[in-house]
């Protein structure tokens, strides 16, 4: 009985294949195995080269800060677990030269360093300078433009740090792990490591921080840290990669990271909806068949053999179909993108293949589960009674297989609920609205569907004798266009939210310690020339000793900044404070009150007035609302008030500060001031012109920078993009699977619409206004739902802030209708070129 | 000797729950039926001929009486048995041909007989087929055979496993006259030659004379209108 079932399913798959008759089914597994593959590798690939790509960032793939000097024995082991290593100790420390004096943040590096990205050098102050593998010799030091500035030393000039005299042998320009705080840091002095003990500036009691650096492949790293990771202490150790950077450069992959996870998540939910439909369709198709067999004596297990058999051999084959039409797919995107992303994408990941093939046997079996059950309860009765369908009705086998199936999909694949949770239960929500709307559709097509015939009326009526196929074909093109809808909307408003950070002409210098007496000077120098000082921000540097009144440790230590995101230099000993009447641009008010509304201000005595500090450091420092701080500027003690919390964008590469203060507390204080403008990279060579009058002003390049920023941006969004389209060519195969299915399922009707001598003008017609009925309701209910997955996505996901999107409630309204009527016209002239007998007898 | 009964009812009826409450379709019924013999089953559309024919034949299930196929006791049967008994002894004819569109004129005579697990299914598939005359056609999928041709693809397949009890229903009633001749003649040659009991559903009277006994049906109850001796 086994070889017969076997035999027989061979046979039906072999010659219903060759006949075209699996084609759509084929199809929607190809098209699940395909786009999942394409996807995911193509995500995982990219993703692991712009990790790569931004593990410059960091110097290395891995990086360990330690407080106290590096245990060396664990560098010796990351060696036996294949792994690069890099060592660098940074401290601050006082640079001497022609009888000034400068802070300076000092880098002692290893011969090895820096393990992934480049420093940058050049002969001259301020130049652009050029990548070199080299680093200071013994007895040499690199130093900043500025500290050049400052210290007025040239190339050859010596310097001195603690106890050791160094040469100035190159102008350090950048250096891969610089962070992105531009401000407010000290100029960086690069020697080499072996000459750090001459210095004795890391003595008891200097705060000093003991980098190692790691690459290798992430299997070594993850083993290696797995090894490590018992010896760590907490307080004194914090490993990190560049996931965990909360830098831009983190913020901007990892974000595409989620980004390209929703992608493939809704690819398999477009994949498992085309199956879905394709299923469904198969099923009928093989009622006959099931009840011809069943007449001739074929057991129930023995139908139930043939027919699993045939989804098996369908799904293998769709399997082996989709990996290579994937694999292909996602290798000439790769190919198209080689020239825009410079990033080798060599890698090859098994995961994809093995999530795809997985995506594939799970789609085809759960989502084939109720049409097959359906199919396996036909009659046999069918053979004389044509009207018998099946006698399965449950549909709730059916949402609970196939909500299960997806569900199950995408948490498996993402192996995050909240992101499956999301998605899956606005799926649910629009899945139940819909049929709501389908009932609201029946009952409109009972009142339209009435009266003289004609294309409208045709339409009407059959949407409303329809009502449960066409509910199932309305759900899925919703679903269909929602979630290009959320792919296509989640990508513009976080390309654009990147573009937003960085936008032209954001400011690429920065001018510190102006004095009051040349900031007028300055302004009207600059404005001449053309070049345009966006504001100046008064700083007076003060230290933060106490919280109502009790002294705090060492205000903010070192190990503390490490663990504050970008703006960590910001705050060392001293912090810089501003003041000002406005909110910077950027920042948010999230607690409390700007001091011009707060209302605290009038019970306030005179003394004491207003603070605002930064929410993510308020946290860490348990500073509340109500707090009192004091500062010690200079000789006096400020004492302030903490009026507001502010949410600070410490990626916009603006001045930005952990406290503002209300302007009058500071009043008597002299400041030195800020301000940051923007030269066009061909002006540069006007910059000695520019700052000739201003010797004692720093001038600070973070041009580099931005560039470096931008650029990283740019591929990322490019990579979005094409996503995006990988996404948009698989929703609209989806769609036109969906309307050929239904095509199929109303030949019957057409054939003899048109046996009835219907004119082709009056079937179009009609066929044509019922399309656009379902494209439209479709569309419509996408926008709504797309919407709210939006809002919860960005939200609960992508941290982003989330708005409304008024302009899609009319788009996908009109698109869904166009795309689907045109598909569905398409569609209906096909059939009505072949001649009404070729009709009829397709049926049979 | 008596004639072995191939099938022997004993008081069936059917009844089909319906919103007005239940519908008597087929009213009691019983009747013999002998090894080899021909019977026809007359009567106006809706008269239930059809039903008794899916009762008969093991496609439905009574909802009293006793039905036996060959001394066994059909109406005591589930689903899976029934289907047994049909491949073991039932073929079948039907008006709409009922072949499985997506397997070739040859693919479908071997079904039965590949659903029974029997041995050489091809070889007597295609000793079948020459015998209709259509052992040209063998890889010819049904939508490119006439309907003749159809039909006589499913006569060869009735009788593939050589069954004791061949149900007909209005096998020419989709053909033309000289597509139905040919396939009457099949049908009730083969029927001799393999001393098949033949069940025929028609209401074309011409064809239900060719049989040896005609049995009228009218609203749901059974009469018996002629005997053997009419029939050829």
């Amino acid at each position: 009985m086994k070889q017969a079932a076997f035999n027989l399913a061979w046979r039906l798959f072999k010659h219903e294949t060759k006949r075209g008759e699996l084609t759509i089914i084929l199809l929607a597994i190809i098209l699940a195995v395909g786009s999942v593959l394409s996807l995911s590798l193509f995500s995982e690939r990219l993703q692991s080269a712009l990790t790569a790509k931004s593990a410059e960032f960091i110097a290395a793939d891995r990086v360990l800060d330690s407080r106290n000097p590096m245990n060396e024995q664990w560098l010796a082991k990351a060696n036996e677990f294949g792994l690069q290593t890099a060592q660098q100790v940074y401290t601050r420390s006082m640079v001497f030269a022609n009888d000034k004096l400068q802070l300076s943040e000092l880098r002692a590096a290893s011969s090895t360093y820096p393990l992934k990205g480049k420093i940058k050098v050049s002969d001259v102050a301020f130049a652009q300078g050029a990548f070199t593998e080299a680093l200071p010799q013994e007895g040499e030091a690199w130093i900043e433009s500025r500290l050049l500035q400052s210290l007025d030393v040239k190339l050859g000039d010596e310097i001195e740090i603690g106890a050791a005299n160094f040469t100035i042998s190159k102008v350090l320009v950048e250096v891969p792990d610089a962070g992105f705080n531009i401000f407010g840091g000290d100029p960086k002095v690069l020697i080499p490591l072996d000459d750090l003990a001459n210095t004795q500036v890391t003595g008891p009691g200097s705060r000093v921080t003991y980098t190692a650096f790691f690459s290798g492949s992430s299997a070594n790293l993850n083993d290696y840290y797995d090894w490590l990771r018992p010896q760590l202490d907490n307080e004194i150790h914090r490993w990190k990669s560049i996931e965990d950077d909360n830098s831009p450069i983190g913020n901007a992959v990892s974000r595409a990271e989620q980004y390209f996870l929703l992608a493939s998540l809704l690819a398999i939910v477009l994949a498992a909806v085309s199956i879905a439909v394709a299923a469904q369709r198969y099923s009928q198709r093989h009622y006959d068949p099931v009840a011809i067999m069943k007449t001739l004596g074929a057991s129930k297990n023995m139908v139930q053999q043939i027919y699993l058999l045939q989804i098996i051999f369908i799904t293998v084959l769709g399997i082996i179909i989709g990996s290579v039409v994937g694999f292909v797919l996602q290798q000439l995107v790769v190919w198209a993108l080689a020239d825009s992303i410079n990033v080798s994408m060599d890698a090859w990941h098994w995961r994809p293949l093995i999530i795809a093939i997985f995506t594939g046997s799970i789609c085809a079996l759960l989502f084939s589960l109720y049409p097959l059950l359906k199919l396996f309860s036909v009659s046999p009765l069918r053979v004389l009674r044509r009207d018998l369908g099946a006698n399965l009705s449950s549909r709730i086998i059916q949402f609970i297989a196939s909500g299960g199936a997806i569900f199950l999909l995408m948490w498996a694949y993402s192996e995050n609920l909240t992101i499956s949770a999301i998605l899956f239960s606005s799926g649910v929500l629009l899945v139940l609205a819909l049929l709501l709307v389908t009932y609201g559709l029946i009952w409109l097509g009972r009142a339209f569907g009435q009266g003289r015939m004609s294309a409208w009326r045709l339409a009407w009526a059959r949407i409303h004798r329809r009502a449960l196929d066409n509910s199932v074909q309305l759900i899925s093109f919703a679903i269909t266009i929602m979630l290009l809808l959320v792919v296509l909307v989640m990508r513009n408003d976080m390309v654009q939210q990147w573009q937003d950070q960085l936008p032209q002409g954001t400011p690429n210098y920065f001018l510190v310690n102006i004095t009051q007496n040349q900031q007028s000077e300055l302004a009207q120098h600059f404005e001449a020339r053309k070049v345009n000082v966006e504001k100046f921000y008064p700083v007076v540097r003060g230290r933060f000793v106490a919280i109502n009144g009790e002294k705090i440790r060492t205000a903010v230590s070192k190990e503390d900044e490490e663990q504050q995101s970008s703006g960590r230099d910001g705050l060392g000993r001293e912090a810089n404070l501003t003041w000002s009447d406005e909110l910077q641009t950027g920042s948010r008010v999230t607690a409390g009150h700007w001091f011009n509304e707060s209302p605290l201000s009038d019970t306030l005595d005179t003394e004491q007035y207003g603070v605002s500090v930064e929410e993510r450091l308020a946290e860490r420092l348990n500073i509340k609302l109500g707090d009192e701080l004091t500062f010690n500027i200079g000789s006096e003690v400020v004492q302030v008030r903490v009026t507001s919390l502010r949410d600070v964008n410490w990626q916009s590469m603006r001045p930005n500060f952990f406290f503002v203060i209300e302007p009058k507390a500071l009043a008597h204080f002299v400041p030195t001031y800020l301000a940051s403008f923007y030269l066009p990279k061909e002006q540069k060579s006007e910059l000695t012109q520019l700052m000739l009058p201003f010797a004692s002003v720093t001038l600070i390049d973070v041009d580099a920078r931005i560039d470096q920023l931008r650029n990283i941006v740019e591929q990322v969004s490019l990579a979005v993009e094409f996503i995006l389209i990988l996404v948009l060519i698989a929703g609209s195969l989806v769609l036109v699977a969906q309307v050929q299915a239904s095509m199929d399922e109303r030949q019957q009707e057409l054939a003899i619409l048109r046996t009835l001598g219907a004119k082709g003008r009056l079937i179009r017609g009609s066929v044509l206004c019922e399309f656009i009925i379902i494209g439209l309701t479709a569309g419509l209910m996408a926008a709504v739902f797309n919407e709210l997955s939006l809002y919860l996505l960005q939200s609960q996901v992508f941290q982003m802030e989330a708005k409304l999107h008024w302009q899609y409630w009319f788009i996908a309204p009109v698109a869904g209708a166009l795309v689907v009527s045109f598909l569905g016209a398409l569609s209906c002239w096909r059939l009505l070129k072949l001649n009404t007998s070729h009709l009829l007898r397709q049926m049979v | 000797m008596t004639p072995i009964k191939m099938i022997s009812t004993n008081s069936i009826s059917k009844t089909v729950s319906t919103t007005q409450g239940q519908l008597e379709i087929l009213k009691p019924i019983s009747f013999d039926v002998s090894e080899g013999e021909s019977i026809a089953i007359v009567g106006a559309s809706g008269s239930g001929k059809s039903t008794l024919l899916s009762l008969l034949a093991g496609l439905d299930e009574v909802s009293s009486g006793e039905i036996f196929i060959d001394g066994q006791a059909m109406h005591t049967m589930n689903e899976e048995q029934r289907a047994q008994l049909r491949g073991a002894k039932v073929g079948f004819i039907f008006q709409s041909f009922m072949l499985v569109q997506s397997l070739t004129a040859i693919e479908n005579i071997m079904l039965p007989a590949e659903i029974a697990g029997l041995n050489d299914a091809r070889s007597k598939a295609l000793k079948l087929l020459q015998l209709v005359g259509l052992d040209h056609r063998a890889k010819h999928y049904p939508n490119q055979l006439s309907g003749g041709e159809q039909q006589r693809v499913a006569i060869a397949r009735a009788f593939i496993t050589q069954p004791k009890i061949l149900f007909a229903d209005e096998p020419t009633g989709n053909l033309d006259a000289s597509n139905s001749d040919k396939v009457e003649q099949l049908l009730f040659d083969l029927n001799r030659e393999l001393n098949t009991t033949l069940i025929l559903v028609t209401h074309d009277p011409k064809l239900a004379a060719k049989c040896q006994r005609q049995l009228q049906m009218h609203a749901g109850a059974l009469s018996e209108i002629t005997s053997s001796e009419n029939a050829e």
